[in-house]
């Protein structure tokens, strides 16, 4: 189904962004913008100028010029990769009353729990439970069990860090060079979800919906098509590793308290991120850059990666959603505020010699 | 409390046992895995052949001998996925390995292949992976249902984590949590990174161009001021931390201690979580590395069990060690919550 600003309720498969449902996922904000929740805002508009002029570059090369006009009829809330982040019982009341009124439905994002974290989770589980359309996507399988034994009739997501496949970006780009034996190919661009100890899991915790990253590999057809479930596909971030040591976490902890996985922090991450230029082996002085956003790495897919998804996404049976990450640095109140300035570009050696 | 040692070698098997281990785990990777896959696809979280058996025949050596000590072994299949292709490679390997070689168990990373091999082999103990990232107590309801033996716990979850699990787990399945060697900055069970060919990514970024960016405002006010200075701190820390979790530079201090991630000094703690096994790591090392760092454990597991106090126990291990700058520091420890 998709719900668009300017298209309403159109028919699937007239072209990407226009045969999809769009989600919006906004992990590092308290709250999301409120426009966005009430469904009055499109994507670009919402973007534009909420996020710096760079990130809004990125989005607009890998999301924004095919999806721009698409409004979120989805909206994300919480992190995928830490639980610090998990929404509190005011906020979660919030969006429920907003999501009450509104066509935008809600997704509540969870990351791998602890003890802890789960039970933190169940209680937002229980606050937003009656809320139409709910769903909430699951980190890993200790909550599909919980939420699943606990809530028979909640709709539960398998979150994209359940999605075991290698996504190493300086490597991955190989992994379907014709130099590698075919079945260590195939092996790398698929994973094991279409065994029958996989499917047998999907069936029993009906599961019907999974979340995937923008591989820079391509996925084997079957990966993408030889499922019952549907499939969402995140843009632009390619989920690449995670601690529960948080590296930004640990910025204002004393040196022996630093990357303790339940140390406390200032969250950090909505202030701060980090960018590492990892070198790509055998790519002759060929650079990624890998971004840190508080305990997560990522990496923004290239046009060619997203083009070519964008491409298999207008012609799948499976994937029906594409989700939109919006960075952090991007203020709450959504379209309203001037970009703020952020990244320029990487600084010359002299540069960096002269800020040390 | 059992000691679970790593094995790499049947001639391994007489010395380990003499000095206390209680179970061992080891990788076998079968020759049809390697003409097939060659390096690209490890069929475990070691190499495609260091640290592992290639040929059955030394399974079952292996397992004879660790059985003639009463030593059960467990063999790891334990990559974060296996394909459907490589699942019906896998599940005949294992059925053999189990009924010809005498292997006790496998140690599984891949829910989907641990839900097929309980149903193609329901009798083989199958121990649930540091892989699967068992965190929370849902998990072990989880593993119970699909008939996993034992939990083997991610390096990331301190002392009172554990405890909580073990809890949860008690009567039900056994526990199994780090004790020494081998760290790992991520967690390993979502980590999509791999260390062939390019090493691992940690270990490769401290040393890489990196910038800490102010999310909005002025990086070059930013870099002046007082949070600047905190973040280069904080990279500097980085930089010591993914030292000391990777080995110090060397996996062997020149006294010829095993270097790297060590929980010697919370074994007063395990012992009280009431976690079933400690886990030595390290297949991929020399025997006299797996060797001293099994005697290390003994000697403090003892104390301990003897009835030394925690704060005993701890002087005890930071001599054994004989690093006091690298105990110091903190960063080579497993479980050091409490600093926080």
């Amino acid at each position: 189904m998709l719900l668009t600003r300017y298209h309403g309720e159109a028919s699937r498969r007239e072209g990407a962004g226009h045969g999809v449902e769009v989600g919006i996922a906004v992990p590092f904000l308290a709250s999301p913008p409120p426009a966005v929740v009430r469904g009055e805002a499109s994507l670009d508009e919402m973007l534009l100028g909420a996020v710096p002029h760079d990130v809004h570059a990125l989005l607009a090369e890998t999301s924004l010029r095919p999806l721009g006009g698409a409004g979120p009829s989805r909206v994300y809330v919480g992190s995928e990769t830490c639980e610090r982040l998990l929404p509190d019982r005011k906020a979660i009341h919030s969006w429920a009353a907003a999501a009450r009124g509104s066509r935008v439905a809600l997704s509540l994002v969870l990351p791998p729990l602890s003890r802890d974290g789960l039970a933190k989770a169940e209680e937002a589980v229980r606050a937003l439970e009656g809320v139409e359309g709910l769903e909430v996507v699951a980190g890993d399988w200790g909550t599909v069990h919980r939420l699943r034994s606990h809530h028979p009739g909640l709709v539960i997501v398998l979150g994209r860090l359940t999605h075991k496949m290698l996504r190493d970006p300086r490597l991955a780009e190989y992994f379907d060079s014709p130099q590698a034996p075919a079945p260590a190919r195939s092996a790398l661009c698929r994973s094991g979800e279409l065994a029958p100890g996989f499917r047998a899991l999907m069936e029993r915790y009906g599961i019907g919906r999974r979340e995937v990253d923008p591989f820079l590999q391509p996925l084997e057809a079957d990966e993408w098509e030889g499922r019952s479930e549907m499939l969402s596909v995140h843009f632009p971030y390619l989920f690449v590793t995670m601690g529960r040591a948080c590296l930004l976490g640990s910025m204002h902890r004393e040196p022996a308290g630093k990357f303790v996985p339940s140390g406390s922090c200032r969250s950090e991450c909505r202030k701060y991120a980090v960018e590492f230029r990892v070198p790509v082996p055998g790519g002759n002085g060929a650079e990624k850059d890998l971004l840190n956003l508080g305990n997560a790495y990522f990496l923004a897919v290239p046009s060619s990666v997203s083009g070519r998804i964008l491409e298999r996404i207008s012609s799948s049976r499976r994937v029906d959603r594409i989700v939109v990450t919006v960075p952090p640095g991007t203020t709450e109140a959504g379209a309203s505020l001037p970009s703020p300035q952020r990244i320029r570009p990487w600084p010359s050696a002299a540069e960096e010699r002269a800020e040390r | 409390m059992k000691l679970t040692v790593p094995v790499s070698h049947p001639d391994e098997v007489e010395m380990l046992a003499a000095n206390g281990a209680g179970e061992f785990f080891c990788g076998y990777v079968p020759p049809e895995w390697l003409e097939r896959y060659g390096g690209a696809f490890w069929l475990n979280r070691r190499g495609p052949v260091v640290g592992n058996l290639l040929q059955r025949d030394e399974v079952s050596l292996l397992a004879e001998r660790s059985h003639a000590f009463g030593i059960p072994v467990h063999v790891t299949f334990n990559a974060p996925y296996y394909t459907p292709e490589q699942q019906d490679i896998l599940l005949p390997v294992i059925g053999r390995l189990a009924r010809e070689s005498g292997i006790d168990g496998v140690v599984v990373s891949d829910v989907g292949f641990l839900s097929a091999l309980r149903s193609a082999l329901p009798e083989l103990s199958v121990h649930a992976s540091s892989v699967m990232a068992t965190l929370n107590p849902g998990m072990i309801d989880f593993l119970e249902e699909l008939g996993v033996r034992r939990v083997i716990f991610p390096r990331s979850l301190g002392v009172a984590d554990i405890a909580a699990l073990c809890r949860s787990a008690s009567g039900r399945m056994e526990t199994e949590a780090f004790v020494l060697n081998e760290g790992c900055v991520f967690e390993e069970g979502y980590c999509m990174t791999t260390h062939r060919s390019a090493g691992a990514l940690c270990v490769q970024l401290p040393g890489v161009p990196h910038r800490v960016l102010p999310l909005g405002g002025d990086r070059s006010e930013f870099l002046a001021g007082e949070e600047g200075e905190r973040a280069r701190e904080l990279m500097g820390a980085f930089k010591d931390w993914v030292w000391f979790q990777n080995g110090c530079g060397n996996s062997m201090s020149p006294a010829g201690i095993p270097n790297g991630p060590c929980g010697l000094c919370a074994l007063f703690d395990l012992v009280r979580t009431g976690v079933t096994s400690l886990k030595i790591s390290g297949r991929g090392t020399s025997s006299f590395r797996k060797l001293v760092s099994l005697q290390m454990v003994r000697v403090i597991l003892d104390l301990v069990e003897r009835g030394a106090s925690r704060e005993a126990a701890a002087v005890k291990a930071v001599a054994l060690r004989n690093t006091p700058k690298f105990c110091e520091s903190r960063y080579m420890c497993y479980y050091r919550e409490e600093a926080s």
